[in-house]
């Protein structure tokens, strides 16, 4: 998906610009004159690395990783901006140039969280965790939207960065949630500019720029204002830039990364835009303008594969019997079409469908009015305009085949039957006797005409919704089953032969006239009688302009569990203290509380970090990864829960069992608290171990020392030492012989699965808490179950803790994932904007 | 005979089924005043009434009757009221036709009397014209009774000892009251905010409703007696522990208990995420296995989900346990059956996500230890069903919270709680049990019934004390 290292043609100037002759390294190469350095390498094959020169945009030298040696030019120019000159002998990759480039890239890590970069288990944790997990915050790779498209990642990679200089920093800049479409994390911006200068190249203007100077630069818009308030007509061309998860498209981020691409033509409306599509397993994923230079409009951009994987899609054929739609199949389908519409052959027939299909479509359709239901009442809506129109029957219309939802509730009234082919159910496919499904979009292939009238291919790109259809086939096949001759058409090719070829239109520069990419205004609100925005979060948001109405903030006064406290821990983790007497007075270690913020939330499980049962309060740790997690920690002091159910699970149990070694991670470090301190009240040497990606995620330290007979904090890329996992630490002293009776486990389940692991050669008892799904937490759903030694466990009534080894770690992987494109779904539509921005304008409004 | 035999069986007007497919509101609308009183003259007003005796509750079921008759629907209401706090609830769930109007006299020659529809109307009615009064409450007894569970027995138990006095607190571990009524039976077959508007009566009498509180880890019983000062406990916990099958591949994604899917879509409203935030489950192709009533809601939740539904089921339609407007109701909206067959692996995919589902063909042979014939397996008989989801709706165990921290508490080796049949008492003096907890995976009248017994016992033993101190 990403343009770096990609050879670029500038195809203005393929043939009439002169050439100059260079060397590099020891190759006799040609150059256009005027051309980079680092383009004429590119081209030629030899790659430099870089990250703020973009093919489409002018030389900018911000990043300064693509240095070269040039014979007779002192030190070492930045490739991106040295012009190829006839004779020029050129270095690239020379040891000396690689050591700068990797201090170059280090410094860059410094301030990006990557510490998975430098992480020794990478290979494992990539096989354990196959997509990024969802996060509020991204503190490293793996938890990172942009995990498989960034450059910093992929440049790590090849120059071989092994360690960071000194620690790396977390810049703590808040984080804008609150556009429609784009997340903006501006602790992820390497400052390469791409954003700023591909606004500014594609609209001539400044919706975003850089603001503030020196160190605490960072991209924003004019007075802090809001996307939409700057002018954005969220093209999304920024995000497709970016070479990190600074700017990442809401709905595409948390998606698998795409493996294929394909271009083709957007068909929302008829400036026919030119795509390239995402594709994964034959879904797609994410959309982008197929022309670097040209924006497109937001539909194209961020709506087409929101709304092509809705879950309302429809996927079945519907046959009406006995009064309700019952599935079935295309045989029985298509043969219940023939049997309505058999005695309403001639003017009692009208075939509606608008013009956003495909011209082999509608010219099938018109043929099957003409041919086979021998009708004259062939009604194509016009769509050139972006108004919504719905079409009505003429008079004496009985029966109705219609392809979308465009048509008037009156008339539906007046129809005995009434066939649809449509993506979406719609009033008129509630009303039909048969609904059948059909392809859209980027699911269809075949030919459109644009505005200009000019003829344009459309690609399939992806798989369309199991049953779904092509239109002309649909009806081909109904044509036979009719018995009409002349529908054997067995490719889309076939009937593209029939069509006539549209006069030459005149050449028409589609980015000069100003469209829906340039004008908010244009763009389409409906497809086939759909509204758009019915389907797409984000659009939903831009309809509702710059000053949005608080989008679903818990009703927390209602609640009887008050938040005391909430604050920020390190990155992406926040420790809420939350009045709940009967929970404190009852609480033991390694219990946890289920809660729910207001009446509508999720009831997700938390593990009691601390309590105080004279004042009557609990302590959890929470990381923002979803929806839920993430309106908890928005509940500001004084808030009030809806419900906190607690202590659950089975305590740990708590004896002399000797040394006990506590590895934790993430909330774990937190959740070891009151275990640590039990244990040592028993009488056991206890040794806590705590990890976390780097440095400034550990949290903590002072707690655990004073609670615990050793603690030792181990940073994973290095910037504290020891570095590694806390099972590393463990199994170190395992190994020098050091004896440890009982390991016991809390954190993400790739950290338990490692310590579990490692453990295990040597035998020592290992225990894990396990944080599956749950929804009641007492016993009643099973949604937590999860296999033990080989038996059915639940987590929240035999757990949470269970014997390390004997864990199905996998199973147990894959089932906490089993929402996860219903949570990304809901992040997508439902994301509540904490609409932090408040606008520092010196204008009165 | 008279006239009266002449009226037919009145039905009761309900949503078409290829509207209700796709919405959860209630079926059935209900009779209306006329249709009510039409039906109620029906009744023949026998010398003596064999009703009553199939009802588990006791209800004066021919009083409400001729007050029905009379056009006195308040007052009928209040008749039902005497022997019954959830009337709403139980015309709607009870299953009428294996209790009262199974004995009605005039079901021999014709259709008995719609009993339930006649009950359901009369609170309906109470509700709708705003005229719950409240009846004259006896002084305070200063006796304390706890209720553990928020579900049918345990209402019952507080509806009636706070007629007689007492001062009852119900506890609840979940966020809302009601027990199975709330997160087990959908909104369709019975609206949430009838159970609401019955709780917030049994509120109005004064029984105190405590939410979001699991006895056995907020507190366990012996603490309510000994530290909080009850003078005696109810356990109506329920069976809150969902069976399995036992067979490979039940804890790949995409298996579910019924109770899992229920609470989801009625409890936590999945059915209207995004606007709620609990997700519902996605399925395509789904089968249900089992052939009670919490099959059938399982089964109608998913179609109006979307999904094209099978209900797979081991034994043949006569000996389905489910009530038989439910089965019927489920087939009228397009649920496919497959019975005499049953399921013998999930098969999953590398993501361990259901794929399909190998079940086997079943013969009915001798009959079991519960009377029915026992399906026996047919040799070789396999084969797969391609499906996404497998939702288990098998029965339930008791669930083991409250016993767990109860060590003294006598229970039989199926985990439910051993009770005495007459007064519900179990072996630890001044705790009572009934409900599922008690005779396990039952129905919410005999739940009623049970508690009825217990809160008799409670009140008697509360009594005795009153005055021997």
């Amino acid at each position: 998906m990403s343009s770096v290292n990609q050879a670029k043609v500038n195809p203005e100037h393929k043939h009439k610009t002169p050439t100059v002759k260079l060397t590099i390294d020891g190759r006799v190469v040609a150059a256009k004159k005027g051309q980079t350095v680092l383009d004429c390498a590119g081209e030629n094959g030899i790659l430099i690395p870089h990250l703020c020169s973009h093919p489409v945009l002018p030389p900018f030298g911000a990043c300064r990783l693509c240095l070269v040696e040039i014979e007779g030019m002192r030190g070492y120019p930045t490739s991106c901006s040295t012009p190829a000159e006839e004779g020029m002998v050129v270095r690239t990759g020379t040891e000396a140039l690689k050591n700068l480039q990797r201090n170059i890239l280090s410094l860059i890590i410094l301030e990006h969280p990557g510490a998975c970069l430098l992480c020794e288990k990478r290979q494992i944790c990539d096989e354990f965790r196959p997509d990024a997990e969802k996060a509020g915050s991204a503190t490293g790779c793996h938890s990172c939207g942009s995990r498989d498209s960034c450059e910093v990642r992929r440049l790590a990679e090849n120059l071989g960065i092994k360690e960071l200089p000194v620690a790396p920093v977390y810049l703590n800049r808040p984080i804008e949630k609150t556009h429609p479409f784009i997340d903006h994390d501006p602790n992820l911006c390497i400052l390469c500019g791409r954003c700023v200068r591909i606004c500014k190249h594609q609209h001539k203007t400044s919706v975003i720029d850089f603001t503030d100077r020196s160190s605490r630069t960072r991209i924003g818009r004019a007075f802090d204002c809001s996307l939409i308030e700057a002018g954005c007509t969220f093209c999304g061309s920024c995000v497709d830039v970016c070479p990190t998860g600074a700017l990442a498209e809401r709905y595409a981020k948390w998606q698998p990364a795409p493996d294929k691409s394909v271009k083709s033509t957007c068909t929302f409306c008829d400036w026919a835009c030119e795509l390239e599509f995402g594709i994964k397993q034959d879904k797609l994923i994410c959309t982008k303008s197929a022309n670097e230079n040209i924006p497109v409009c937001a539909l194209g951009k961020f709506a087409l594969a929101e709304f092509l994987n809705g879950s309302g899609r429809l996927h079945s054929c519907y046959v009406r019997t006995d009064g309700i739609l019952r599935e079935t199949d295309w045989q029985e389908a298509l043969a219940a079409v023939k049997d309505r519409l058999w005695n309403y052959r001639g003017d009692k027939f009208a075939f509606i469908c608008d013009s956003t299909g495909t011209l082999e479509d509608r010219f099938i359709f018109r043929k099957f009015t003409r041919d086979v239901m021998q009708s004259p009442n062939y009604i194509e809506l016009e769509g050139a305009d972006q108004a919504f129109k719905r079409a009505a029957v003429p008079a004496g219309v009985k029966a109705a085949f219609i392809s979308g939802g465009c048509i008037e509730a009156d008339s539906l009234s007046k129809l005995e039957v009434l066939i649809i082919q449509d993506c979406y159910p719609s009033e008129a496919s509630g009303r039909a006797d048969v609904v059948l499904p059909v392809r859209v979009l980027a699911e269809t292939e075949g030919t459109i005409k644009d505005r200009f009238g000019r003829h344009r291919p459309l690609l399939k790109a992806c798989e369309p919704p199991k049953a779904a259809g092509s239109e002309w086939m649909i009806i081909c096949r109904l044509a036979k089953t009719f018995g009409a001759e002349g529908f054997n058409y067995e490719f889309v090719a076939d009937i593209t032969k029939q069509l006539n070829p549209p006069p030459a239109p005149p050449e028409i520069q589609t980015g000069q006239t100003p469209g829906p990419a340039q004008d908010l205004k244009q763009m389409r609100t409906h497809f086939r009688g759909h509204r758009i925005d019915g389907h797409v979060g984000g659009l939903r948001e831009l309809n509702a302009g710059p000053e949005p109405a608080p989008v679903s903030m818990p009703a927390q006064t209602k609640g009887t569990f008050e938040i005391l406290d909430n604050r920020r821990l390190v990155p992406n983790t926040h420790e809420i203290v939350i009045r709940a007497p009967q929970v404190a007075s009852k609480a033991q270690p390694g219990q946890f509380v289920i809660v729910m913020v207001d009446e509508k939330s999720e009831r997700v499980p938390y593990t009691l970090c601390d309590w105080n049962i004279q004042t009557g309060t609990i302590t959890i740790v929470v990381q923002e990864k979803g929806l839920s997690s993430r309106k908890l920690i928005l509940c500001k002091p004084g808030s009030k829960l809806a419900h906190v159910i607690g202590p659950l699970g089975v305590p740990l149990e708590i004896k002399k069992y000797g040394t006990v070694a506590l590895a934790a991670g993430c909330y774990g470090i937190a959740a070891i608290i009151p275990v640590a301190r039990a244990l040592k009240n028993a009488g056991n040497t206890v040794l806590a171990v705590t990890e976390a990606r780097t440095g400034y995620l550990l949290y903590y330290g002072d707690r655990l020392r004073e609670l615990s007979d050793e603690h030792v904090q181990a940073a994973i890329d290095g910037s504290l030492s020891p570095r590694g996992h806390a099972v590393d630490v463990i199994a170190g002293r395992l190994k020098s012989g050091e004896k440890i009776d009982c390991v016991i486990a809390i954190g993400c389940p790739f950290m338990m699965m490692l310590t579990a692991r490692e453990t295990k050669p040597y035998g020592v008892k290992t225990l894990a808490a396990l944080n599956p799904i749950m929804l009641d937490g007492t016993g009643m759903c099973g949604a937590c179950r999860l296999t033990v030694d080989g038996k059915m466990k639940f987590a929240c009534v035999d757990g949470p803790f269970f014997d390390a080894h004997l864990i199905d770690w996998d199973e147990l992987k894959d089932r906490r994932r089993a929402y996860s494109a219903e949570e990304i779904h809901s992040l997508a539509a439902t994301a509540p904007a904490e609409r932090s921005h408040t606008c520092a304008r010196p204008i009165n409004r | 005979m008279t006239s009266k035999e002449k009226i037919p069986r009145q039905p009761m007007p309900e949503q078409a089924p290829e509207d209700r497919a796709k919405n959860f509101n209630e079926v059935p609308y209900g009779y209306d005043d006329k249709t009510a009183v039409l039906e109620a003259s029906r009744c023949i007003n026998c010398k003596k009434p064999r009703c009553i005796d199939g009802c588990p509750v006791g209800i004066d079921i021919p009083g409400f009757i001729v007050l029905i008759q009379e056009g006195k629907f308040i007052e009928a209401a209040m008749k039902i009221k005497q022997r019954n706090a959830l009337p709403a609830v139980c015309g709607r769930v009870c299953p009428q036709e294996e209790q009262c109007e199974k004995l009605c006299v005039l079901g021999i020659k014709d259709k008995p009397v719609a009993i339930g529809r006649l009950e359901r109307f009369a609170a309906d009615y109470e509700r709708k014209h705003g005229s719950i009064s409240l009846p004259q409450l006896p002084p305070g007894t200063g006796r304390k009774v706890a209720c553990v569970g928020a579900g049918p027995a345990g209402l019952t138990v507080a509806g009636d000892l706070i007629l007689l006095g007492h001062e009852v607190t119900v506890f609840e571990a979940l966020q809302e009251f009601g027990g199975v009524l709330t997160y087990g039976i959908p909104e369709f077959r019975l609206p949430k905010a009838i159970v609401r508007a019955e709780v917030d009566y049994l509120a109005r009498l004064g029984v105190k409703f405590v939410a979001d509180f699991v006895v056995g880890y907020n507190s366990t019983v012996r603490e309510l007696m000994e530290k909080h000062g009850y003078d005696a406990v109810f356990i109506g916990t329920g069976a809150g522990l969902p069976s399995f099958m036992n067979v490979p591949g039940e804890n790949l994604i995409g298996v579910y208990s019924a109770n899992e899917y229920l609470t989801r879509s009625n409890l936590m409203k999945a059915y209207l995420f995004p606007e709620y935030d609990t997700p519902p489950v996605k399925c395509r192709k789904v089968i249900v296995v089992g052939g009670g009533n919490v099959a059938m809601d399982a089964a109608r939740i998913a179609l109006r989900l979307g999904s094209d539904v099978t209900v797979v089921y081991r034994r043949a339609r006569e000996q389905m346990p489910a009530r038989a407007e439910e089965v019927h109701h489920a087939e009228e909206e397009g649920i496919k059956f497959k019975l005499l067959n049953n399921p013998v692996r999930i098969i999953g995919d590398e993501r361990h996500r259901v794929t399909a589902v190998e079940c086997i063909r079943m013969e009915l042979g001798e009959p079991d230890e519960s009377g029915r014939r026992r399906p026996v397996p047919v040799k070789g008989s396999e084969f797969t069903m391609e499906v996404d989801a497998v939702i288990v709706a098998i029965g339930n165990d008791p669930n083991p919270l409250v016993p767990r921290t109860m060590p003294e508490l006598k229970m039989t080796k199926w985990g439910t709680i051993v009770a005495d049949e007459g007064t519900m008492a179990t072996s630890v003096p001044g705790v009572y049990a009934g409900g599922d907890i008690v005779s396990g995976a039952a129905t919410v009248i005999l739940a009623m019934g049970q508690a009825r017994i217990a809160a008799g016992a409670i009140h008697e033993r509360l009594s005795g004390k009153v005055g021997g101190g």
